[in-house]
């Protein structure tokens, strides 16, 4: 770990209710954490335990009720819709648990994309090549594995270059030796090229391999873990 | 990228983006299209009007002299006035055709139109010719020709061939239905030509106003002046409107006019429903894919502007290529139908503001209609987005909560929710076969109304089998002879015009003499016996003249100077000839001289009587009807485009609608396999809702298919008094066609159904 930790993303007290008719309830309360930059961490809760929220509201897809959120001494929760869609271009990529490709692009062209809306991205043959796809790159998504595609996606997130990388559930539709070279290269972003990169997931073996483990449930913040020497990634098995 | 991934959508749903693009080409094909035709028309006519200075007013009487035309040229907003002789006549020479003959001392107003020859000169003697029956009756410059009126023969040179602004449209009385220009024309000679130069006698004056004075109110103003000033009885001045060159002329670029804006509102309509439901389909498909651009940061306006370039790059090149290739192709294919029927030199199609402006307004709303067909799926949050659609909220409707509905079987129940909660696809599917429907019951009623026109004509109210038509040289005893001889009954058919207090109308008398060869029927087409005492107006006429039966009506016979003021008797109806009938009593009465025009007969005539100076021609049932059959070339160029548009809009709308709705439903009828329905089953099951709504569409198509028939039949033209008529075969093809098409279209697509593959439809989503 590296010793001069800053601090990127800071929740404060964040709430986040939903009002569903005459019920009124609360997916996240008065949560409060700290992500610092380069940090591979981990979300674990059961379903509905609020971390897709935690996620969405990160990624500035949607915004709080109450309290503040902090990206890199910004307050999201200040920002207009334009401004969030601006910070969602330059800082955030994000990887779907189902990819979430445009199926009627190629491996090569969902990638190329991000061109339209960032400046600074890096070639997408590089992008591609880093997650190992140099040879599917004009493949269309339907003619791809899982695997495959969620390499791309990640590609894809990677090729904005942005300063956080947000994960839901990114093994969720693999098996498990594709989950793992998916993990291996999430992992790697964050070791070597010192990305923060956040994954949810309600797997709790992956707990291990993260520098930092939030476990959510209820809507709130159970514990925070700092993991002194987390696993590689091939390592873990589940 | 984006640019990329909106080709292959297009391709992948290339089905009903070609849809819309047929629609949006067609509606702007056939508005652009006629709008530049008739423009055209339109603007050819009103620079050939002005160049050859059509005159405003027409002072019409018994006999005007110089003092006459330097009182009317005094008065304020006149700027010439010129004198004319107009009589009709025959060229013997040239099967007896009828001729319009004109007289006159100098030509500054109406002038002619010099194709070949010399100019008019009023010092000269000679011939000059209208072009259209000089070419077809092979008659060239230097010809000698030669004209007869009444019993005088004029005979001259040809001086030169001619087009003249006031001859746009003309008729001889004989086929006043239709213009025959092969066997009617007209000529134009100086007053040196007149038999009598010396006491010519002018029946026309010919009134050119100021261009500051053109307008409607100060024409009509300089038109009562007229009358005030002149206060004579034998006499009328008609404007533009009220003459039949203009008018109809006037009247066929309305028509066309209208007739555009109905089938683009058809079209562009079905067009704009296509829009909203691919669109929406398009963008309700691609939810979670909006969400991930969204989360990928992309900005809600550029994925806005994304999907709405769908709509809108569609609609723009349908719209755009429509209304080029429709003002190139229609103005010249209809135009060109033009020419026998109108003598307007130089017809061609213009291209108008109004076009480009329509265009643009139909692409801009096709673009904003797929803007609020898209705007549902990008206006909530991309973690919203994300999630699969919240299912529709299901709210039973009060037909699902009776005793009744529980007796249906499941797939009845199965489509009327899927009906009623795709109300807009629904919609159009009966929008589309409506529209089948009723274009093709209307184009096959115009070909049975022209039949019923027909069979009423020469079979209820004329039940002669043959006609003799006497020429100028036979007189009352010669006809009476050839009565007595073929057992006939002797008519006399001339024209007559009619002042009422709003407006003037030519129109034709009919003298009938004892016989039975001519029937009367009254508004509902019930038998009326004509009055022996007095005059009988037919319903069309009086319509046009606001009169009905018991008012009086003022009229005088063509080229007699003496007027009448009747009483309407009787109204009937008659579907060709518009104006009055009597007995022959009535007429001698008047102190006119009956004077029969043609025999009408049952026994088979001698055909060598046809070779007598006296007979001009002999018509048999049969050949009347086929003649005039030829005449209805522009109505049959319709009929054919309804046809046409019928079935591509039939098969275009219901295609379209077979992919929305097999793409929609393939989900669930992957279900209905998982389930153990087979594939006929569900076939049936998609079948029934399709029968459904082409009944449906039938339905409304016939009734709006009858109202259009209506108003085509009814505004046709002033003289043509048609109903409406369908027959059983036309009920028969017409829903049978439409039943075919949508039976056709739709078993494209049930036999899809074997294809599902249960695995593949029931996996995720995208």
């Amino acid at each position: 770990m590296s010793e001069e930790k800053k601090t990127l993303i800071e929740f404060q007290d964040v709430c986040k209710k939903y009002v569903q008719g005459e019920h009124e309830f609360y997916a996240l309360k008065d949560a409060s954490l700290t992500i610092d930059e380069g940090e591979m961490v981990v979300i674990l809760g059961p379903s509905g335990a609020g971390k897709s929220t935690l996620l969405n509201l990160l990624g500035g897809m949607d915004s709080a009720t109450s309290g503040h959120i902090w990206f890199d001494g910004e307050d999201l929760t200040a920002f207009s819709d334009n401004k969030l869609t601006k910070y969602r271009a330059e800082n955030v990529g994000v990887v779907f648990q189902f990819y979430n490709l445009i199926p009627t692009l190629t491996a090569y062209e969902n990638v190329a994309l991000m061109k339209d809306i960032k400046n600074d991205t890096t070639d997408p043959k590089e992008a591609l090549a880093s997650v190992g796809l140099a040879d599917h790159m004009h493949q269309f998504p339907s003619q791809m594995s899982g695997g495959e595609q969620q390499r791309t996606s990640i590609a894809r997130a990677l090729a904005k270059n942005p300063r956080l990388l947000l994960c839901d559930e990114p093994t969720g539709a693999l098996d498990t030796d594709t989950g793992k070279e998916v993990l291996k290269l999430l992992q790697d972003m964050s070791r070597t090229k010192k990305r923060t990169v956040v994954m949810v997931t309600h797997n709790s073996f992956f707990a291990d391999i993260a520098d930092t483990v939030i476990r959510v449930k209820n809507g709130g913040i159970r514990s925070v873990v700092h993991n002194e020497s987390p696993k590689d990634a091939d390592e873990v098995n589940w | 990228m984006l640019l990329r991934k909106m080709w292959r959508d297009l391709m992948k749903n290339k089905t009903q983006f070609i849809s819309i693009f047929l629609m949006s080409f067609l509606g702007m094909l056939v508005f652009v299209g006629l709008d530049a035709e008739s423009s055209g028309a339109a603007d050819s006519v009103e620079s050939y009007y002005k160049e050859y200075n059509l005159c405003d007013l027409w002072v019409m009487g018994a006999g005007f002299s110089d003092d006459d035309a330097r009182m009317a040229s005094r008065i304020k907003g006149v700027k010439n006035v010129e004198k004319r002789l107009a009589l009709t006549g025959t060229a013997e020479k040239y099967d007896n055709a009828y001729m319009y003959v004109n007289y006159m001392d100098s030509n500054d107003i109406n002038s002619l139109m010099l194709y070949e020859g010399e100019p008019f000169d009023p010092e000269k003697d000679g011939i000059w010719l209208e072009e259209w029956f000089a070419r077809t009756n092979n008659i060239k410059v230097g010809d000698q020709f030669s004209v007869k009126v009444d019993s005088t023969r004029t005979e001259g040179i040809v001086r030169g061939i001619v087009d003249a602004p006031d001859y746009v449209y003309f008729v001889s009385e004989a086929d006043v239905m239709y213009p025959n220009y092969t066997k009617c024309g007209a000529a134009f000679m100086s007053n040196v030509m007149y038999p009598d130069p010396k006491n010519i006698v002018y029946n026309q004056l010919l009134i050119d106003v100021y261009d500051e004075y053109s307008d409607d109110e100060s024409v009509n103003v300089i038109k009562r002046k007229i009358e005030n000033k002149f206060d004579r009885d034998d006499m009328a001045v008609t404007d533009r409107d009220q003459n039949l060159s203009y008018a109809t002329f006037d009247a066929e670029v309305r028509q066309h006019k209208a007739m555009g804006i109905m089938f683009a509102v058809v079209f562009l309509a079905i067009a704009l429903l296509g829009i909203v439901t691919t669109m929406a389909r398009v963008t309700a498909g691609q939810r979670t894919q909006i969400g991930t651009m969204k989360a990928l940061g992309f900005s809600k306006a550029s994925i806005t502007f994304h999907y709405v370039s769908y709509g809108f790059i569609i609609s723009a090149l349908g719209c755009i290529s429509g209304s080029v290739v429709g003002s190139i192709v229609m103005p010249a294919w209809i135009l060109g139908m033009f020419r026998g029927s109108y003598l307007v030199p130089d017809l061609h199609g213009t291209v108008t503001g109004l076009d480009i402006a329509a265009t643009a307004l139909a692409i801009f709303v096709s673009t904003l209609v797929s803007f609020l067909s898209c705007r549902k799926e990008l206006k909530d949050p991309p973690a919203i987005t994300l999630k699969p659609p919240a299912p529709k909220k299901v709210r039973h409707s009060g037909l699902e909560k009776s005793r009744f509905w529980l007796m249906l079987s499941f797939s009845t129940q199965w489509n009327i929710r899927d009906v009623l909660r795709n109300k807009l696809r629904s919609l159009m599917g009966i929008l589309g076969v409506m529209g089948c429907a009723m274009l093709l019951i209307c184009g096959f009623g115009c070909f049975d109304s022209i039949k019923g026109l027909m069979d009423k004509m020469y079979g209820e109210l004329m039940t002669a089998g043959n006609k003799i038509l006497l020429s100028s040289d036979a007189d009352a005893d010669y006809a009476y002879d050839l009565a007595v001889r073929y057992k006939g009954q002797m008519i006399e058919e001339t024209s007559v015009e009619f002042v009422s207090d709003k407006v003037k109308k030519s129109g034709s008398a009919t003298i009938l003499d004892r016989g039975n060869f001519v029937h009367l029927q009254d508004r509902k087409l019930k038998p009326l016996k004509l009055n022996e005492n007095g005059i009988a107006m037919t319903s069309k006429m009086a319509g046009l003249l606001g009169l009905k039966e018991g008012d009086r009506v003022r009229w005088h016979l063509v080229g007699d100077d003496k007027w009448q003021y009747s009483r309407i008797e009787q109204i009937y109806r008659d579907p060709s000839i518009q104006g009055i009938t009597m007995k022959r009593k009535v007429f001698e009465d008047m102190e006119y001289t009956f004077k029969p025009t043609s025999v009408l007969t049952n026994m088979s005539v001698d055909p060598s009587l046809v070779d007598e100076d006296e007979v001009s021609s002999v018509l048999n049932i049969e050949g009347m009807k086929a003649s005039f059959a030829e005449t209805m070339e522009i109505l049959n160029a319709m009929v054919y485009v309804m046809v046409i548009a019928a079935v591509l809009l039939g098969v275009v709308v219901l295609y379209n609608l077979g992919v929305l709705s097999f793409v929609e439903k393939t989900r669930e009828m992957a279900t209905l396999k998982v389930l153990g329905f087979n594939s006929a089953k569900i076939r049936r099951i998609l079948q029934k809702q399709n029968l459904w709504l082409t009944v449906i569409g039938i339905a409304a198509g016939l009734w709006a298919g009858w109202g259009m028939l209506y108003v085509i039949c009814t505004t046709v033209s002033d003289t043509l008094d048609m109903f409406p008529i369908l027959y059983f075969p036309t009920y028969v093809w017409s829903i049978g066609g439409t039943f075919l098409v949508s039976i056709g279209v739709n078993f494209m697509f049930s036999g899809k159904v074997k294809s599902i593959d249960m695995v593949d439809a029931l996996k995720g989503v995208e």
